[in-house]
């Protein structure tokens, strides 16, 4: 186990009930949005089903799409770098801004960045990057990642946000307006845009028949980023592929639909080639992809958009917080994707759900996100990564269950130690017991009901 | 062997059995309230329509709207603004547009299903002037909703030339975000409100070229 640990971080957020019954009941309503959107779509169902095949088709033939699109962009006069791992990665965006003699950078959103600690490196390397989403910025600025993968900022409320504005942009005390703090990050941003000479952008979605790739934002900020600057860098996962640019169609009516409940984002632009003067480069990285697609069981994960949808419905994640799942990507899908990372550090989050399955539900590209936290839970046990206690209990129990003579007196003992004295077992040593009362023991086992009543015959 | 060479074969070894291709969704028919529907979700979104019979309203509309002092720079195929009004050839440099108070393009089509706008950058002055125009303004001629992204995507597999474009982008009403408190705010970085214009008739063969 690692020195984060799930439950133990909830624990912490849980110290304030209000905050997580106001983070739980609006991620319950963006997930209710998001159900009005679907509803409005004929066919959404078969709609799933078709992101879902396309994606299927993607993996299968990944290699040779990944090809023909790099030779497609360099076509389009298009920069194609490939990455194996995180540090790769970030040493590319390094060298392409020290080409250009360039220490100041603004960035729109990309988890991959995040994965990648790219921030981080670039700021110990001497290079400013500025986030530019607002919700990225006021985390950036409170020197925290972001808690959810479509809205940054979901943990905080606006009081802390003015507090963290009037700090760092000099806004007034106690001033805690949305309308009026996003006019400020607006104007504080708009400078950023026009000085700055490169501008680091996620991919939503990149097409193996013509090259381009598509970002998606509400705010405009990748578009002010890319079209202001001399550099324009994309970072992007290798499982970003579509085939064709019709296929497009099929996503962009099922991202934002499943992300904000909105029918699409406000921008969806597609960038094929540099504007004259210009310079693109795509990097194309790996950091554990290739691996995880021979993984038969978790390789489907990486159909994932990453439209939030999971995170929202998920019972844990509302009552938990995006911190407490210690990784870039947190929420159901983020518990799939991280342990293929690290299964050791990460082992715990596909204990992080209750296998309610309703994150497999919502996901548009249909994946089977609860049975692979439920498979993943097996494989980490049998790595022996499991909690000492949670690994003691099951060694105790499968002894137990194994030997009938002693599973029938453990189980008459425990009755009685459960009706005359419940304190014993009540207590906050029992794990099971610190949030919820021990049932009522029945007075016989069915072994016993079943004697007897035979007997009576 | 290289980075890429390395990904390449291991995407090869692990990538599971091949898989086709599905069929794709039919485009949605053709509905007699199509541009009534695209005009309701574009004001859904925050945006706002204004039907004109002819595309010399629209200049008397913004003569309204706007003052004398204020910069509006209008695309290519809008005729709004040019001559008196203030259109400063950007020369490549895009910063020179920062302070814009209204842009006004033409639009390829519209979408009715999420109200959205597909706009080349033909149709623009330069890349950035949609996103840096404090408010936006396109134009959209009423024959020209298509009635979902299908449709959309195969309107634009028409429109393509040779080259195809460099950029493309939808639209989607005005700039926003909703990062604090799940509030809604107009105006985020780019355009504060969205007014489409959708102009009414517009019969195939009228005569204008932008979408050729």
């Amino acid at each position: 186990m690692s020195e984060k640990d799930h439950a133990a971080l909830a624990k912490a957020f849980n110290e304030d009930e209000p905050r997580v019954d106001w983070h739980d009941q609006t991620l319950w309503w963006v997930r209710q949005k998001r159900d009005r959107a679907a509803r409005q779509v004929p066919d959404w169902e078969a709609l799933r089903d078709t992101a879902s095949a396309i994606k299927e088709n993607v993996l299968s033939r990944l290699s040779g799409y990944l090809e023909q699109f790099e030779a497609a962009a360099r076509e389009n006069g298009v920069q194609v770098h490939w990455a194996a791992d995180a540090a790769e990665h970030n040493a590319i965006v390094l060298s392409i801004l020290r080409g250009h003699g360039i220490d100041r950078m603004v960035k729109s959103k990309s988890m991959l960045t995040e994965e990648c600690g790219l921030n981080e490196f670039l700021q110990e390397s001497g290079v400013e990057v500025v986030d530019t989403d607002l919700g990225e910025r006021v985390v950036q600025l409170a020197g925290e990642p972001p808690s959810h993968i479509v809205l940054p900022c979901i943990h905080k409320k606006k009081e802390e946000i003015g507090e963290i504005f009037h700090e760092h942009l000099g806004t007034p005390a106690g001033n805690a307006d949305p309308q009026f703090l996003t006019h400020a990050a607006r104007l504080h941003l708009r400078e950023k845009f026009l000085t700055r000479r490169a501008a680091l952008t996620g991919v939503n979605f990149a097409v193996a028949e013509t090259g381009e790739f598509v970002v998606c934002t509400n705010e405009g900020n990748a578009d002010m980023g890319a079209h202001l600057a001399d550099v324009h860098i994309a970072s992007m996962g290798i499982e970003k592929l579509v085939p064709l640019r019709r296929h497009l169609g099929v996503f962009l009516r099922l991202l934002t639909r499943s992300a904000t409940g909105q029918p699409v984002t406000t921008y969806s632009s597609h960038f094929r080639r540099p504007r004259p003067g210009q310079e693109i480069h795509i990097v194309l990285v790996d950091n554990g992809r290739s691996v995880h697609l021979g993984r038969k069981d978790f390789r489907n994960s990486l159909k994932c958009i990453r439209c939030g949808a999971c995170f929202n419905t998920c019972p844990v994640y509302r009552r938990s917080g995006g911190h407490s799942y210690h990784t870039a990507v947190a929420g159901p899908i983020g518990s799939i994707l991280s342990p293929n990372l690290d299964r050791e550090k990460y082992g715990d989050l596909p204990f992080a759900s209750t296998l309610c399955g309703s994150c497999s539900n919502v996901c548009p590209v249909k994946i089977d996100i609860h049975v692979q936290l439920y498979k993943w839970r097996q494989e980490i046990v049998q790595a022996g990564h499991a909690p000492a206690g949670k690994k003691a209990a099951m060694q105790a129990m499968n002894w137990v269950l194994s030997k009938p003579g002693i599973y029938q007196t453990a189980g008459r003992t425990g009755r009685w130690v459960m009706a005359h004295v419940p304190s014993a077992v009540n207590n906050k040593f029992n794990l099971w017991s610190l949030h919820r009362d021990l049932p009522a023991p029945p007075r016989e086992s069915f072994g016993e009901w079943y004697r007897k009543n035979k007997a009576n015959q | 062997m290289s980075s890429r060479e390395d990904i390449l074969a291991r995407v090869k070894a692990n990538q599971p059995a091949d898989r086709e291709l599905p069929d794709l969704p039919a485009p949605g028919a053709g509905m007699q309230e199509q541009a009534a529907q695209f005009s309701r979700l574009v004001e859904a979104i925050g945006g706002e329509v204004v039907r004109v019979e002819s595309c010399d309203r629209i200049e008397a509309i913004l003569q309204e709207r706007f003052s004398a002092g204020q910069r509006i720079v209008s695309g290519p195929e809008v005729q709004f603004g040019r001559g008196g009004r203030d259109i400063t050839a950007v020369d490549n440099d895009p910063h020179l547009l920062a302070d814009v108070d209204l842009a006004v393009l033409r639009a390829h089509f519209g979408v009715a299903e999420n109200g959205a706008c597909w706009i080349t950058e033909e149709l623009m002055e330069a890349r950035v002037l949609p996103f840096i125009a404090q408010h936006l303004a396109l134009v959209v001629d009423e024959k020209d909703i298509v009635p979902d992204m299908h449709a959309a995507y195969d309107r634009i597999a028409s429109l393509e030339t040779e080259k195809g474009y460099g950029f493309g982008t939808f639209i989607a009403g005005p700039s926003k975000t909703a990062d604090i408190e799940q509030s809604l705010v107009l105006g985020a970085h780019g355009p504060a409100s969205l007014t489409v214009f959708l102009v009414e008739g517009g019969k195939p063969g009228e005569g204008r070229t932008f979408n050729a």
